[in-house]
C-alpha cells in the first residue's frame, strides 16, 4: 500500500522540461473545439513525437520506443491532458495483437512504423447493423489464391479517413456460426475500394462510416487464423475495456479510457469552480459561499474521487456515468451561462461545461456500453449469461 | 508548474493480508448471524467482546508508547471490513478510534486521571466518540454510547471527556446500534476538560477523521457481505422457470453492488493511508470515504433487498438485517450532508489553486 507522492529524478525533470518544450513550439490547443476523444494530434506533433519514440514510449528504443518507465508514461499522459492534445494516436492495444499473430511479412515491413508512430491505425469492428454483437459481423473476406476480397461496411470508424491500417473484423463463414467464423486482417486504408464517409456527432468530434468495394489485398495482412478472429481480436478488446490492471505503481487504477473520462469530468468540475468564483450573489457574496453551489461542487468531487478509485473495469462505465449526471448538473448549476460555447460573449472556462454535456453521452456508448460492460461485470462475478 | 505525481497502490503487505485472514476467521466462526440477533436490541455482545479482548484486538491500532501494538488506522480499517462482514456487535471501532485520540492527547502530555487507563485499554471499560461537535441540540447521540461509561467529544473548542457509573440507556433504533443520548449538562455525566485552543482543534479533527473511515470501513463489509448474499440468492431462486440471476434487471443490480463496494474500500483504504501518513494532504478524503461508503451502503443493501423479492423485507431474511444494520452504523455521525460540507473545502483550496486563465472568456 502505497500513495505517497513520486520524487521525480533529475533526469524526469528535463524530461519533463523537453516535452513541455516539445509542445508549446509544436501545439497551440484549440479550446473551441475539444473533441479530445476524437481528434488526432497533427500529423507534424506526432513526427516529432515518434522521433523520440515517445508514441509508445515504454517499448523498447530498438523496437521503436524510449524504454521509458511508468513514472515516464504517467507523465506523457499528464501532461498531453494539460495541454490538451488528444493522445489518440497509440497502437499500443494492437501491437502485442500484431507480434504474436502477424505474418513475418507484416512484422517486418509493418510492424516497425506502427511502433515508432509514423503509421497510425483504426478498429473496425462495428457494422450499421451490430455494435455490440460483434460476432454478428457481416463484413465479408472470401480468400482468392494469396489474395483476400474484401466487401462490406463499417460504422463509426473512428480516425478511419486519417489511419494508415485499419484492424479489421471480417466473416469468412457462415454468419450463424457466429464466432467461429471471424477472421481479422490489418487492411491499408489506401488499397483501393476502401473509403470513408464522416459521422458528425455531439460535442463536434468526427468518426466515419467505412465502405470496403472489392478491396483486394494480400494473405499477408491476415492476423492470426481463418476463422479464429474471435481469440485474436479478444487481447486487444480486453485491454481496451481495462481489464487486469495491476493496482502497483504510479498508474491510476481506473486504467481503462475511464481514466480518459475522469480527467475531463476534473475539467469540468474546475470549469464549474471558475465559473462560482467569477459570479456573485444578490447580496455581493461570491457564488462560491452560495450553500447550493457548495452542494453540488462537492457531489462532483465526491464522484470524481469515486471514479479515481474505479479499478479495472470498473472504470469506463463508472466514469461515463458520474460524467454525464455531472455535466448535466453542473451545466444547470451554472444556468443560463452553461449552455454557452467557448469564445461566446459570457461563456464559461472554454465552454467547458456546455461542451462536456455534449461529449458525455457518447462515453457510456463507444468502446462498448455501459450495459455491455455490465454484462462483463456480471459473468466475472459468476452470474449466468443474460436470459 | 511542474507535474505531480502519486501512486496508487492498494495492495496489502503480507502481515495485512494475515491480519485479514485471522480477523476473517476469528469474526466468521465467533460473530455468526445467530449470535448478532441474540445481541439485539442491544447491539452487543460481551463474549464476543471478551473474545475481542482475549485476541488482543483492541490494542493493534494503538501506539506502543502508551500500551499499544504499535499498528495504525490503515489495520483499524481492515478491522472495521471484518467487523463490518458479520455486522459483529462490539463497539471496536468507536473504542479504538477514542483510544487513539486519547493516546494522542497523552502524547502531547495531557493527563486523564479522569479515565482508569488500564481498565480502558484492556476493554474493561469502553470508551466512546462523539462525532458531531456541533452540539445543535445540547445532547448527542452517541455511536456505542449504551456499552460505554466515558465518551470524548469536542465542544465549545475543547476536547472533553464525559463519564458516568453506568453507560447511558439506549436510544431505540431500527439497526439495533448502541446508540444512546450524551450530555454534558446530565446530572449523572462527570466532564472533564482535556485540551483547549488550537492544538485541542487539531487533535479532535484529526480523530474524526479517523471515525469517519473507519466507520465507512465497516460500512464496506456490511456491503461487501449483502453483496454475497444476493448474488447467492439470485443464483438459487428460479421465476419463470429460469434463476433470476439471469435477468439483466437483476444481475446489473448485483454489478452495480460490486462497482460501489469496490469503490467504497478503495477509497477508505487510500483515505486511512493517506491520513496517516500525510494528514495535511487532501483532508477531505476521510469525508470523502464516510459520504461514498454511506451513500453506497444505502443504495446497495436496499438493491440487495429487493434482489430478494418479498422474502427480502421479512425479518428473517439476512439481508434485512443487513439493511438496518446499515442505516444506523451509517448515520449516527451525522449523515452525508454533514460529509459533503467538509468536502466542500477542496471548493476554495481548488478555487486558490486554478489560475483564471485564458481558459476563461467571461467578460462579465
Ligand atoms: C463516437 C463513437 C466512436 C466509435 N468508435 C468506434 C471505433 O473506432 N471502432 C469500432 O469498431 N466501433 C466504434 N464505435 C462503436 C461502438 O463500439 C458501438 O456504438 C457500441 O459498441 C454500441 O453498438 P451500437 O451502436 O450498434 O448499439 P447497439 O448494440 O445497437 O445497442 C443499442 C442499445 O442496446 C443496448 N444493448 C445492446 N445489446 C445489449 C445486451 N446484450 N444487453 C443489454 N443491452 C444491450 C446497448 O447498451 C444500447 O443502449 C464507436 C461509437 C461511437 C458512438
Amino acid at each position: 500500500m502505497d500513495f505517497s507522492q513520486v520524487e521525480l529524478t533529475s533526469d524526469q525533470l528535463v524530461f519533463e522540461k523537453e516535452i513541455r518544450e516539445l509542445i508549446s513550439q509544436n501545439w497551440t490547443p484549440n479550446l473551441a473545439h475539444i473533441a479530445v476523444d476524437h481528434d488526432r494530434m497533427p500529423k507534424s506533433v506526432r513526427m516529432e513525437m515518434s522521433r523520440r519514440g515517445w508514441i509508445h514510449p515504454e517499448l523498447a528504443v530498438e523496437a521503436g520506443g524510449a524504454g521509458l518507465g511508468e513514472i515516464e508514461l504517467e507523465m506523457i499522459t499528464n501532461l498531453f491532458d494539460e495541454y490538451y492534445i488528444p493522445a489518440n494516436v497509440s497502437s499500443s492495444l494492437l501491437i502485442p495483437t500484431l507480434e504474436k499473430f502477424g505474418s513475418q511479412w507484416l512484422k517486418d515491413n509493418v510492424l516497425p512504423g506502427i511502433r515508432s508512430g509514423e503509421l497510425t491505425t483504426c478498429l473496425g469492428y462495428s457494422e450499421p447493423d451490430n455494435g455490440s454483437d460483434m460476432a454478428a459481423a457481416t463484413t465479408r473476406a472470401v480468400q482468392d489464391g494469396d489474395t483476400w476480397v474484401i466487401n462490406g461496411q463499417k460504422m463509426w470508424t473512428t480516425w478511419g479517413n486519417e489511419s494508415d491500417y485499419v484492424f479489421l473484423l471480417t466473416r469468412t463463414g457462415a454468419v450463424e456460426e457466429k464466432h467461429r467464423t471471424l477472421t481479422m486482417f490489418l487492411v491499408p486504408m489506401n488499397t483501393p475500394g476502401v473509403e470513408a464517409t464522416p459521422v458528425w456527432i455531439l460535442g463536434g468530434g468526427r468518426t466515419n462510416v467505412t465502405f470496403y468495394t472489392d478491396v483486394v489485398i494480400s494473405d499477408n495482412y491476415r492476423i492470426g487464423p481463418v476463422n479464429d478472429g474471435w481469440s485474436v481480436m479478444s487481447e486487444p478488446l480486453a485491454t481496451e475495456h481495462g481489464a487486469g490492471v495491476v493496482t502497483e505503481g504510479v498508474s491510476p487504477v481506473n486504467g481503462s479510457m475511464g481514466a480518459g473520462f475522469s480527467r475531463v469530468f476534473q475539467k469540468l468540475v474546475d470549469g464549474a469552480i471558475q465559473w462560482a468564483a467569477s459570479r456573485t450573489m444578490p447580496d455581493g457574496r461570491s457564488r462560491l459561499e452560495d450553500p447550493l453551489v457548495r452542494a453540488a461542487l462537492a457531489e462532483a468531487m465526491l464522484d470524481l474521487e469515486m471514479c479515481w478509485n474505479a479499478e479495472g473495469e470498473l472504470g469506463k462505465p463508472m466514469s461515463a456515468e458520474a460524467l454525464a449526471k455531472h455535466a448535466d448538473k453542473l451545466a444547470d448549476m451554472a444556468a443560463p451561462e452553461g449552455l454557452l460555447d467557448f469564445g461566446v460573449d459570457g461563456s464559461i472556462a472554454a465552454g467547458i461545461i456546455a461542451s462536456e454535456r455534449q461529449h458525455a453521452p457518447g462515453t457510456a456508448v463507444y468502446g462498448g456500453t455501459t450495459e455491455i460492460y455490465r454484462n462483463n461485470l456480471a459473468r466475472r462475478l459468476g452470474l449466468p449469461r443474460p436470459y | 508548474m511542474t507535474l505531480v505525481l502519486r501512486r496508487n497502490d492498494y495492495t496489502l503487505s503480507d502481515e495485512q493480508g494475515q491480519l485479514v485472514d485471522m480477523l476473517r476467521s476469528l469474526f466468521t466462526e465467533q460473530s455468526t448471524i445467530d449470535v448478532v440477533r441474540a445481541a439485539e436490541p442491544l447491539g452487543f455482545d460481551q463474549n464476543l467482546w471478551s473474545t475481542v479482548q482475549d485476541n488482543g484486538l483492541l490494542t493493534i491500532s494503538i501506539p506502543e508508547s502508551v500500551g499499544g501494538d504499535g499498528g495504525g488506522l490503515v489495520e483499524l480499517v481492515l478491522a472495521g471490513i471484518e467487523i463490518g462482514r458479520t455486522a459483529a456487535p462490539v463497539p471496536l471501532i468507536d473504542h479504538v478510534v477514542t483510544m487513539r485520540l486519547l493516546s494522542a492527547l497523552k502524547g502531547t502530555g495531557v493527563s486523564i486521571d479522569a479515565l482508569d487507563w488500564k481498565a480502558a485499554l484492556a476493554g474493561d471499560l469502553i470508551v466512546s466518540l462523539a462525532p458531531i461537535s456541533t452540539w445543535e441540540l445540547g445532547s448527542q447521540l452517541v455511536p456505542s454510547g449504551a456499552v460505554a461509561k466515558a465518551v470524548v467529544a469536542f465542544k465549545d473548542g475543547a476536547i472533553i471527556l464525559m463519564t458516568r457509573e453506568t453507560p447511558a440507556a439506549q436510544a431505540q433504533n431500527e439497526g439495533c446500534a448502541p446508540v444512546a443520548w450524551w450530555s454534558p449538562n446530565d446530572e449523572d455525566v462527570l466532564t472533564t476538560t482535556l485540551l483547549e485552543g488550537h492544538e485541542a482543534v487539531d487533535i479532535w479533527e484529526l480523530a474524526h477523521r479517523e471515525w469517519r473511515i473507519a466507520t465507512a470501513a465497516s460500512l464496506v463489509g456490511l456491503m461487501a457481505i449483502s453483496s454475497e448474499i444476493a448474488r447467492g440468492y439470485a443464483l438459487d431462486r428460479k421465476a419463470f422457470g429460469v434463476t433470476i440471476a439471469k435477468f439483466q434487471a437483476i444481475s446489473h443490480q448485483l454489478a452495480d453492488i460490486h462497482m460501489d463496494v469496490v469503490t467504497a474500500r478503495n477509497m477508505t483504504i487510500k483515505a486511512a493511508w493517506l491520513t496517516e501518513n500525510e494528514p495535511d494532504f487532501r483532508p477531505e478524503l476521510a469525508a470523502m470515504a464516510m459520504a461514498h461508503a454511506t451513500r453506497a451502503a444505502l443504495r446497495s443493501t436496499a438493491k440487495a433487498v429487493h434482489v430478494h423479492g418479498g422474502m427480502g423485507i421479512t425479518n428473517e431474511a439476512d439481508i434485512s438485517l443487513f439493511y438496518r444494520k446499515v442505516s444506523s452504523w451509517s448515520l449516527v455521525g451525522g449523515g452525508i450532508r454533514r460529509d459533503l460540507d467538509d468536502i466542500s473545502t477542496a471548493i476554495d483550496h481548488r478555487a486558490q489553486e486554478l489560475v483564471v486563465t485564458a481558459l476563461t472568456s467571461s467578460n462579465r
